[in-house]
This record gives structure tokens, C-alpha cells and sequence, in this order.
């Protein structure tokens, strides 16, 4: 079919206009939609398919990954499996996040120019749990380099220290995750 | 009727410029995503549940908005008229995909129109901050005292090493976007924006014409803004977007120096010409009035033309667009009235009011 306006090129996008209650339908191509910016938040085109750019980013993956396997990966809690989180490039609820994490950094990766931490805001509900386990994570670490160094005395004062918080954070932790 | 006061041919105050860079960078806008943690997302909740999200949100944004000094108006976005939902989304104060929506949404708007929150767009909360020229930081931070106030009130979704969670993994993290609309005529003219743009796009952030992807920028106008939401703090990504908003801006500038050395007749003519249109067209199709206002736009800054306020362009901008034309016509018009409506909008305005000394003020 080719477009209803300028009758040259393929018509590929169906654009919809409500005008006193009759709905309009028109076969456009993508140039002369474009002209008509006044009605085109109709569009039934995702202008960004992410899900696209998603399907195509892995294209290795699929022939490796058992298909099964891959199906297998539903949300408990709105009922999104990974496909149609990879179809339609978007998530359903907060909990498709823990469901998905195996395939997520990966994704974010490719998305957010190699990231994906989040290194930014964080609410003051989470703000005082997230610092102690970010600290035990830092003490942690010194503790590795301690016992590598083996300053034993130092290692098992830094093992104190983790203790200390890791008890602090089980007390009081209850609203952070 | 609430919302006639958000659809009166008046700028809103975040369209009116008179600061550094303003007669570039013509306005910021930051968007924070955020979801409650008790509801599923837009893509899958019940309607039950999008009525429950947006009392939720709407009487904590209602009741708690006062502490900031902000009277908050909701409006429902099923239970107004097609014609005023394209008006708020020719204003900027809705987004498109809202009205979309087939389940319940609504808007929550400020009197001054700098903050808009839509419920139920994409994610559950869409907090958008608006500025007239280039004030990324200060937008920021009117977003986030907001979001500060809220999140004492509402459960967030978030996530320890994904940040704030958002329907789209584009926004995952801070769910910010940050984005300044830039008038650049110059570098259009001189095809530099071509170069740009690709360049721009490695560095993780975009450059579009207002007016969709790919095709020419309608009158010049193209908004840059963030792509990434992970891996920086919502302060390094301002950072990062100020500079490179800085650098475009002076890049136009070298491009405008240039153009008018070399062809200054040729540029007054351009411009000329273009205020010849709209001053005197009896039909005037969008296109060619937004060609026509970013050359008479560029007469004003170059100091070409000095009896026309740039607040009166800023307007007629907003208000040329297809929506607004028809809610002050009082009926639908098909495209041929609506050049014939727009012309003669043009005409009046410019032909009225255009006769101060206020251009002056816009170097």
C-alpha cells in the first residue's frame, strides 16, 4: 500500500485523529507522518524499541541459552516472563528486577555506556542501612589486605568492627530491603 | 472549570527568558522517575490498582505540597476533553504517552506551571521541573526537594545496586533526564550540527529535534539530554551535561560570528524576509512559521531587529500549534483553517504589540 498523502512512497505507519468523535484513520508513510507532528502522538511505533535494540544485542545468546531454561524465568509477582520483558523492552513491577538480575547487568551494560550501578540518589528510608553495608564491605576488604599483610592483630580488630555493624544492621535493618 | 487557568493563551512563567545564554539554551527540564513499591507497574497493574496509586500519590502530593509553598491542581487526565489534553501536551505539561493510557492518569500541576507531576504515565510518578533558559542545576533542585517530600510520605521501589527501579531499564537508577531545548540556527546552516550530533551520542547523551527522531529540527530547535542513568551521580550527569551544553552554545555562537561576517546581507535579508511572512501571510502552514520564527528569533539576538520582544516568539511558538489554534477558535479546524487561524494570529500579535523597546534586552 503506499501513502494516502503523497501516493510515492510505501505507507508504514497507521496514524489515528479523532475529529468530533470519528476516528480517522490514515496510511502514511514515515516522511509525510512526520509533517503532520500535530496528531502524531498516535503513533503505533515505539520511536525508541528498546525491545528491538534488546532482541538484536543478543544475538549469540539466544542460540546458546536453552530455551527452555530461558522461559523458565517468570515473575513471581506480575507474572512477566523474561521474553516479554525482552519483547516489549519493559519492565512490570519491582520485583521483575530480582527475577531477571542474571540477565540484567548485562543488559544495563549495554544501555548505560558499560554501567550498571547506581551511584546516585538514594532515599533516606534505605540511606542509613545501604552506608553499613557499604562500610562492612570496605572493612571487609581492609581485612583481606590485612591478613594478606599478615597483620593478624589489625585483621582480627577490623573482624570486630564488621561484627559489630553486621549486628547493628540485623537490629535495626528491617525497612532496608 | 480547574483547568481553563492551565489552558489561557499566557506563557507560563517557565517560558519567559531573560537570563544568560537564554536566547539559546531556551529552556531545562528534569524528570525524575519513580515507582511505589506496593503496586505493580503501569505495564501490568489493575485499574483498580492505578485508581489506588493515584489517591496515594495525589493526596500526599496535595496535602504535602504546602510545605514548599505549592498549590497543587489534579486533573484527571480521562475526564477532560481531547482538544485541552493536546494543549497541555503542546504547553510540555503532559507527555504524549499519557494520554495514551487507557487506564486512569492524571497531572498534578503547579499555579506557576514549573512542576508538573503526571501519575501512571510510564512509571507511577513523573516528576518534571521546567525553566526557562539554561538552569540545569536549579531545575534539579526544585525536582528534588519535591521528591524528598514525597519520599517521607510514599514507599519508593528501589534497589541497592539498581538504584530507584522504573518501568523502562533506560531510566533504571536515578530515573532522571535532564534535557535543555537549544535554538541553532547557525550550526544548522552550516551543516555543523551533523558532526555533532553522532559525536554527542558516544558520550552517552542525545541530540534530537524537538519534532521526532531523525527528521530536520523544526525551527532549529533540538533538545540535548542524558542517556545514561547508571554508573554517575545525578551531579556528575548535570555536570556532564552543562559542559556540553556550554560547548554547543559557544559553537553557535562562533557559527552566528561567522555567518554575519561573511553574508551580512544576505543574513538580514534572511531574516527580513522572514518577519515580512509572518507579519503580513494570510496562510501560514506550521512549517514555515517555525522556519520564519527561528529566523526572526536570530535577527533579535543578532541585534538585527530591535523593536520586537522575544517573550511575544516565545508565545506565538507555543500557541501557532494545531491544539491551542483550535481552543481559541472554539471548533475543530481542518489544516487550510488552521494556516488561515494561524496567519492571522501572526498578523495580530506582531503587527499589535511588537512595538517596544523590550528586543534591547536580549543580547
Amino acid at each position: 500500500m503506499y501513502c494516502e498523502q503523497c501516493g510515492k512512497r510505501p505507507a508504514s505507519v497507521i496514524v489515528k485523529q479523532t475529529v468530533n468523535g470519528n476516528t480517522i484513520e490514515r496510511h502514511l508513510c514515515p516522511v509525510c507522518a512526520a509533517e503532520n507532528h500535530n496528531i502524531n502522538y498516535t503513533f503505533e511505533q515505539d520511536p525508541m524499541a528498546i525491545h528491538q535494540l534488546l532482541s538484536n544485542w543478543f544475538p549469540n545468546q539466544k542460540a546458546s541459552v536453552n530455551p527452555v531454561k530461558k522461559e523458565m524465568a517468570v515473575c513471581p509477582n506480575c507474572g512477566f516472563t523474561f521474553s516479554k520483558f525482552m519483547e516489549i523492552g519493559k519492565f512490570g513491577c519491582a520485583t521483575c528486577y530480582d527475577a531477571f538480575e542474571d540477565h540484567l547487568d548485562n543488559i544495563f551494560k549495554r544501555l548505560h555506556n558499560g554501567n550498571y550501578r547506581h551511584e546516585g540518589k538514594i532515599p533516606s528510608a534505605y540511606g542509613s542501612t545501604l552506608k553499613i553495608k557499604k562500610e562492612i564491605e570496605e572493612l571487609r576488604k581492609q581485612m583481606q589486605v590485612s591478613i594478606a599483610g599478615e597483620d593478624f592483630e589489625e585483621a582480627a580488630k577490623l573482624r570486630d568492627e564488621v561484627r559489630a555493624l553486621t549486628l547493628q544492621l540485623e537490629g535495626g535493618g528491617a525497612d532496608g530491603n | 472549570m480547574e483547568i481553563d487557568r492551565f489552558l489561557q493563551p499566557k506563557a507560563s512563567s517557565w517560558m519567559e527568558t531573560d537570563s544568560e545564554n537564554a536566547d539559546i539554551a531556551m529552556s531545562t527540564r528534569i524528570r525524575l522517575a519513580r515507582n511505589l513499591s506496593d503496586f505493580k507497574f503501569p505495564y501490568s497493574f489493575s485499574e483498580d490498582e492505578a485508581l489506588k496509586v493515584d489517591k496515594a500519590i495525589s493526596s500526599v502530593l496535595i496535602d504535602q505540597g504546602r510545605k514548599l509553598n505549592l498549590e497543587f491542581t489534579h486533573i484527571d487526565i480521562q475526564e477532560i476533553l481531547p482538544l485541552q489534553r493536546e494543549v497541555l501536551i503542546e504547553k510540555h505539561l503532559i507527555s504524549p504517552y499519557l494520554v495514551k493510557e487507557s487506564h486512569s492518569g492524571a497531572v498534578l500541576l503547579s499555579e506557576n506551571e514549573e512542576l508538573s507531576i503526571m501519575v501512571n504515565e510510564e512509571d507511577h510518578l513523573r516528576i518534571q521541573s521546567l525553566r526557562a533558559g539554561f538552569h540545569l542545576k536549579e531545575a534539579y533542585q526544585v525536582a528534588n526537594d519535591l521528591d524528598n517530600l514525597l519520599e517521607q510520605h510514599l514507599s519508593y521501589a528501589f534497589h541497592e545496586k539498581y538504584g530507584y527501579l522504573t518501568s523502562c531499564p533506560t531510566n533504571t537508577g536515578t530515573g532522571m533526564r535532564a534535557s535543555v531545548m537549544l535554538h541553532l540556527p547557525a550550526l544548522t546552516m552550516s551543516q555543523q550540527i551533523a558532526r555533532i550530533i553522532p559525536a554527542i551520542s558516544r558520550l552517552g547523551m542525545a541530540v534530537r529535534g524537538i519534532y521526532g527522531e531523525g527528521s530536520e529540527a523544526l525551527g532549529n530547535v533540538y533538545q540535548i539530554s542524558n542517556q545514561m542513568t547508571l554508573g554517575k551521580s545525578e551531579y556528575e550527569i548535570l555536570q556532564d551535561l552543562e559542559s556540553m551544553t556550554d560547548q554547543i552554545i559557544q559553537q553557535e555562537r562562533r557559527a552566528r560570528e561567522a555567518i554575519l561576517n561573511n553574508s551580512p546581507v544576505a543574513l538580514e535579508d534572511r531574516v527580513y524576509r522572514s518577519l515580512g511572512t509572518l507579519a503580513n501571510s494570510r496562510l501560514l502552514s506550521t512549517e514555515e512559521a517555525a522556519t520564519c520564527l527561528s529566523n526572526v528569533r536570530l535577527g533579535i539576538d543578532l541585534k538585527l531587529i530591535k523593536d520586537i520582544d522575544m517573550s511575544i516568539l516565545n508565545e506565538l511558538m507555543i500557541f501557532m500549534q494545531p491544539a491551542f489554534l483550535q481552543q481559541y477558535s472554539g471548533s475543530p479546524l481542518q489544516p487550510t483553517e488552521r494556516d488561515i487561524a494561524r496567519a492571522k494570529l501572526f498578523r495580530e500579535r506582531l503587527n499589535k504589540d511588537s512595538v517596544t523597546n523590550k528586543g534591547e534586552d536580549f543580547a
